[in-house]
C-alpha cells in the first residue's frame, strides 16, 4: 500500500487561433476496492463551465466547451490516491465478463496475431490470471518497447506485426490473446509511479476478481499504478477527446509525476 | 371500394406529390439522385378484422422488442439464460457498448417501429423485418390520402374507412410523453437525405421544430435551441432522424458533421429524450430477427401472434445441413446489410457464385440468415390502363406513447419489376396508400 500524489498535466498548443473547442477528459483516477482518491484537483484553461458524467464502462468523466478565440486549451489533474488496498477488484457488474470477452476495436486480432495465438494455446495451464501470466512473459520476449513508431489508432495486428511499440500495443496484444483464450480482459488508463507520460496496461477476470498486468513492464499491478479508466479498448478510455473548430495544427505535450511524497510537485 | 374516379386522378396525384417535393433521394457512389416516388392509386384494402388481428401481433412484437432492448443493456437475463447465444449481441455491429447502463425515459427504446409484413398466397401474414432505428415511410401514405382526398372526395364519402390523418397526433403524443421539458425537435441531416421531405412534413404536420445540428447547443448538461437572436431555448424530447453514427461526433464518429457534440452525454443523464434511443440495432439485426418469437415466449410468456417467415440461422450446424441441402430454394441474407442490399436468392446463383457463397457461408456463418421465399400474394397495380399484379410489402408503424399504438394505415411498397421480389424503395418501386376499413 503507497500514498502517492500525481499530478497529469496536458497541454494543446494552436498553431492558429481556435474558434471553439469540445472536450471529453476521462482524467479522474478511479475509486474502487484498491485505490482511495483522497485529494483532486482540476484545472481546465481557458477558464470554462464542465458537466460531470460517467460513462458505460464506470469512468468518470468531464464534458464541456470553450467559445471563445483561444490559441491553446490545457487540463491540470492533480491529486492523492492510496493505491494497492487490495490485490484485486471484485466484479463490480454481473455482465462485465461478458462485455470484455468478444473480440472489439483496436485489438481485435487478424492472421498474424492467430498464428501466434496458435503457437501459445496448448501452453495455457492453471487458472485464468496465471495463463494471462503466462502471455505477459511471452509477450516480454516476443515484441519489444520503442516509441513513436506506432500511434494511438494502431490496431493490436498492426503492432504485432510490426513488432515493437508502446504501453498502449502491448496491452491492445495482450488484451487480444487473453479474449482467444476466453478471459476477460479489459484497458486499463492511468499512471505509474515516476515520471513521463500517461501509462496503459490491463485488467484480466479471474475467478470474479480484476487483476492488473502491466505488459510493457511485464509485471503484476500492485500499489506503484493508479488506475484512471477502463474499456474494451484505448478509444472507449481516451484520457481526452476534443473537437476544435479552426486552430490549425496541433501540439500536445502530457506530463505525469507520481511520487510517494509531495516534494517534486511543481 | 373504390371507384374508378379515385384511379382516373392518379396522374393529377403523382403530379402534386412531385410538386410537394414527395421524392426518394438516393446517394450511391458519391453521387445524389433524386427520384420521385410514385405512387399508384389503387390502394391495399384492409378488412377491419384482419387489421385487429395484425394490430395484436404488432403490439405484441414491439412491447417485446422494447423489454428486449432493455434487458441487453442492463443484466442480459436472455443472454444467461441462453435464449440467445451471447455471440450473436456481441458480434452485431448494431449493439453498441456504449448504451450499457443507460435508462432512456419510461425505459422507452423504439418509439417509433416500422415492421415489415407480407402476406403469403395462403392469405397468411409473415413478419419480414423490423425497424427500430430511424424507420421511415409514413409521410407517404399520409400524403396521398390528403391529396387523393381532395382529387376524388366521391370516394371518401362512400367508403368507410379509418382516416389515417390522425398519424401526426399519435406521434406528437409518442414525443410528448418522453419529453422532459422543452422543445420538442425534429432533428434532419438535411435536404440530401432520402427522408428530408418527410422530416420537414412530420415536423409541419406535428407542430415541432425542424432543426439541424448546427440549430442545437450543448451547455453544461443540457440540451438547448439556439433561436434566431442567439437566446438558447431548453430542449426536451428529439425526435432525431440522423443514425446513431452521426449523432454525436464527441461519442460516436467523429468526422460527423451534422451531429451535435455531447448530445449523447445530455442523455445519458436523463436531461433529454432522443427518438429512438441510440443502440436499438441490436433488436432489429437480421440474426436476432430469428430470436424475435422466442423473445415474445421468454417476456411475456404469450405464444407470437404474428410469425416470422420461415428462418435458418447456419450459426446452428443443424440449420446449416438444411441451408445447404435446400440452397436452390432459400434466400440468403446478409445480417450486416440493409435496404435491400446483401440478399440474394439460392436459386439465382451461377455455379461460381454458389461455390464462392458457400466458401463464404461456411467460412462466416454467423453473418447470414436463409428464408424459405415466401410465395406473395400479388396485388394489383395500373400500368397504363391495365392492372398488373406485382410483389408488395407492408410496413406497419407501431408508436410506443404511454401504451403501444398502431396505425391504422401503413406504406405500402410496390417492385415495378414482375420478376423482382424486393420492394424496398432505395431500389426503386412504388408506393400505394393503406385503407384499412372501419368496423
Amino acid at each position: 500500500m503507497k500514498k502517492l500524489y500525481f499530478e497529469y498535466d496536458m497541454r494543446i498548443s494552436y498553431s492558429e487561433a481556435a474558434q471553439s473547442c469540445r472536450y471529453t477528459m476521462k482524467c479522474i483516477p478511479a475509486g474502487t476496492d484498491r485505490q482511495r482518491l483522497e485529494k483532486l484537483d482540476i484545472r481546465i484553461q481557458p477558464k470554462a463551465d464542465y458537466a460531470e458524467g460517467e460513462d458505460s464502462f464506470g469512468n468518470r468523466l468531464l464534458f464541456g466547451g470553450v467559445d471563445e478565440v483561444h490559441d491553446f486549451f490545457s487540463v491540470c489533474v492533480t491529486g492523492q490516491v492510496t493505491a494497492g488496498l487490495s490485490g484485486a477488484e471484485p466484479v463490480r457488474r454481473g455482465t462485465d465478463a461478458m462485455l470484455y470477452r468478444h473480440p472489439h476495436g483496436l485489438t481485435r486480432p487478424a492472421e498474424g496475431i492467430c498464428s501466434y495465438w496458435e503457437t501459445l494455446r496448448t501452453k495455457l495451464r492453471g487458472t485464468p490470471l496465471e495463463q494471462g501470466i503466462f502471455l505477459m512473459h511471452r509477450l516480454r520476449q516476443d515484441f519489444a518497447y520503442e516509441q513513436n513508431v506506432t500511434d494511438i489508432s494502431t490496431t493490436a495486428e498492426e503492432a504485432f506485426r510490426l513488432g515493437r511499440g508502446v504501453c498502449q500495443d502491448y496491452a491492445h496484444i495482450l488484451i487480444a490473446l487473453c479474449r482467444m483464450a476466453g478471459i476477460p480482459a479489459r484497458y486499463v488508463t492511468g499512471m505509474l509511479i515516476g515520471e513521463g507520460r500517461s501509462h496503459a496496461w490491463v485488467e484480466i477476470l479471474s475467478e470474479d476478481q480484476w487483476f492488473g498486468l502491466d505488459p510493457a513492464n511485464d509485471l503484476l499491478v500492485e500499489d506503484s499504478h493508479i488506475k484512471i479508466g477502463v474499456g474494451r479498448d484505448a478509444a472507449d478510455c481516451a484520457i481526452n477527446r476534443g473537437l476544435v473548430m479552426g486552430g490549425g495544427r496541433q501540439t500536445q505535450t502530457v506530463r505525469v509525476h507520481v511520487s510517494e511524497t509531495c516534494e517534486g510537485k511543481s | 371500394m373504390y371507384d374508378l374516379d379515385l384511379l382516373e386522378h392518379t396522374d393529377t396525384v403523382n403530379e402534386l406529390l412531385a410538386r410537394y417535393g414527395v421524392k426518394f433521394g438516393i446517394y450511391k457512389n458519391n453521387t445524389f439522385r433524386e427520384q420521385l416516388f410514385p405512387f399508384d392509386a389503387i390502394p391495399r384494402v384492409i378488412e377491419p378484422e384482419e387489421f385487429d388481428y395484425l394490430e395484436r401481433g404488432l403490439k405484441q412484437r414491439v412491447v417485446a422488442l422494447n423489454l428486449f432492448l432493455k434487458d441487453i443493456y442492463s443484466d442480459k437475463k436472455i443472454v444467461k439464460d441462453k435464449v440467445i447465444p451471447e455471440d450473436f449481441i456481441f458480434a452485431s455491429s448494431g449493439y453498441m457498448a456504449e448504451c450499457e447502463g443507460v435508462r432512456p425515459v419510461k425505459d422507452i427504446y423504439s418509439h417509433i417501429s416500422g415492421i415489415d409484413l407480407v402476406q403469403g398466397k395462403d392469405k397468411k401474414w409473415y413478419i419480414l423485418e423490423d425497424n427500430l432505428r430511424v424507420p421511415s415511410g409514413a409521410s407517404y401514405p399520409m400524403i396521398a390520402r390528403e391529396l387523393c382526398r381532395r382529387s376524388s372526395p366521391q370516394t371518401f364519402r362512400d367508403t368507410r374507412l379509418e382516416d389515417n390523418r390522425n398519424y401526426a397526433e399519435l406521434l406528437r403524443r409518442t414525443m410528448d410523453n418522453v419529453n422532459v421539458g422543452g422543445h420538442t425537435v425534429i432533428l434532419t441531416p438535411g435536404r440530401y437525405n432520402a427522408a428530408y421531405f418527410e422530416h420537414s412534413y412530420l415536423a409541419e404536420k406535428t407542430g415541432a421544430h425542424l432543426v439541424n445540428g448546427s440549430e442545437l447547443k450543448v451547455v453544461d448538461d443540457r440540451l438547448y435551441y439556439v433561436n434566431f437572436d442567439g437566446k438558447l431555448e431548453r430542449v426536451g424530447a428529439v425526435y432525431r432522424r440522423i443514425s446513431d453514427e452521426y449523432l454525436d461526433p464527441m461519442n460516436f464518429n467523429p468526422e460527423s458533421v451534422i451531429g451535435i457534440p455531447h448530445i449523447y452525454d445530455v442523455y445519458r443523464k436523463g436531461n433529454v429524450a432522443l427518438i429512438n434511443a441510440p443502440g436499438n440495432g441490436i433488436a432489429d439485426d437480421k440474426g436476432i430477427y430469428y430470436f424475435v418469437p422466442k423473445m415474445i415466449r421468454y417476456y411475456l410468456g404469450e405464444e407470437p401472434v404474428l410469425s416470422n417467415a420461415p428462418t435458418y440461422l447456419p450459426f446452428y450446424e443443424e440449420d446449416m445441413k438444411y441451408v445447404l441441402e435446400h440452397f436452390d430454394t432459400l434466400v440468403l441474407k446478409d445480417v450486416a446489410e440493409a435496404g435491400g442490399y446483401g440478399v440474394v436468392f439460392g436459386s439465382s446463383m451461377s455455379a461460381q457464385q454458389k461455390e464462392d457463397f458457400l466458401a463464404l457461408l461456411k467460412k462466416e456463418p454467423r453473418r447470414f440468415i436463409a428464408q424459405e421465399v415466401i410465395d406473395f400474394l400479388d396485388i394489383d397495380i395500373l400500368e397504363g390502363s391495365e392492372t398488373v399484379p406485382r410483389k408488395a410489402d407492408l410496413r406497419a408503424f407501431v408508436l410506443m406513447a404511454e401504451e403501444p399504438l398502431v396505425w391504422k394505415s401503413g406504406l405500402t411498397r410496390f417492385s415495378r419489376n414482375p420478376d423482382s421480389f424486393i420492394v424496398n424503395s432505395s431500389q426503386g418501386g412504388g408506393f400505394k396508400d393503406t385503407w384499412v376499413l372501419s368496423h
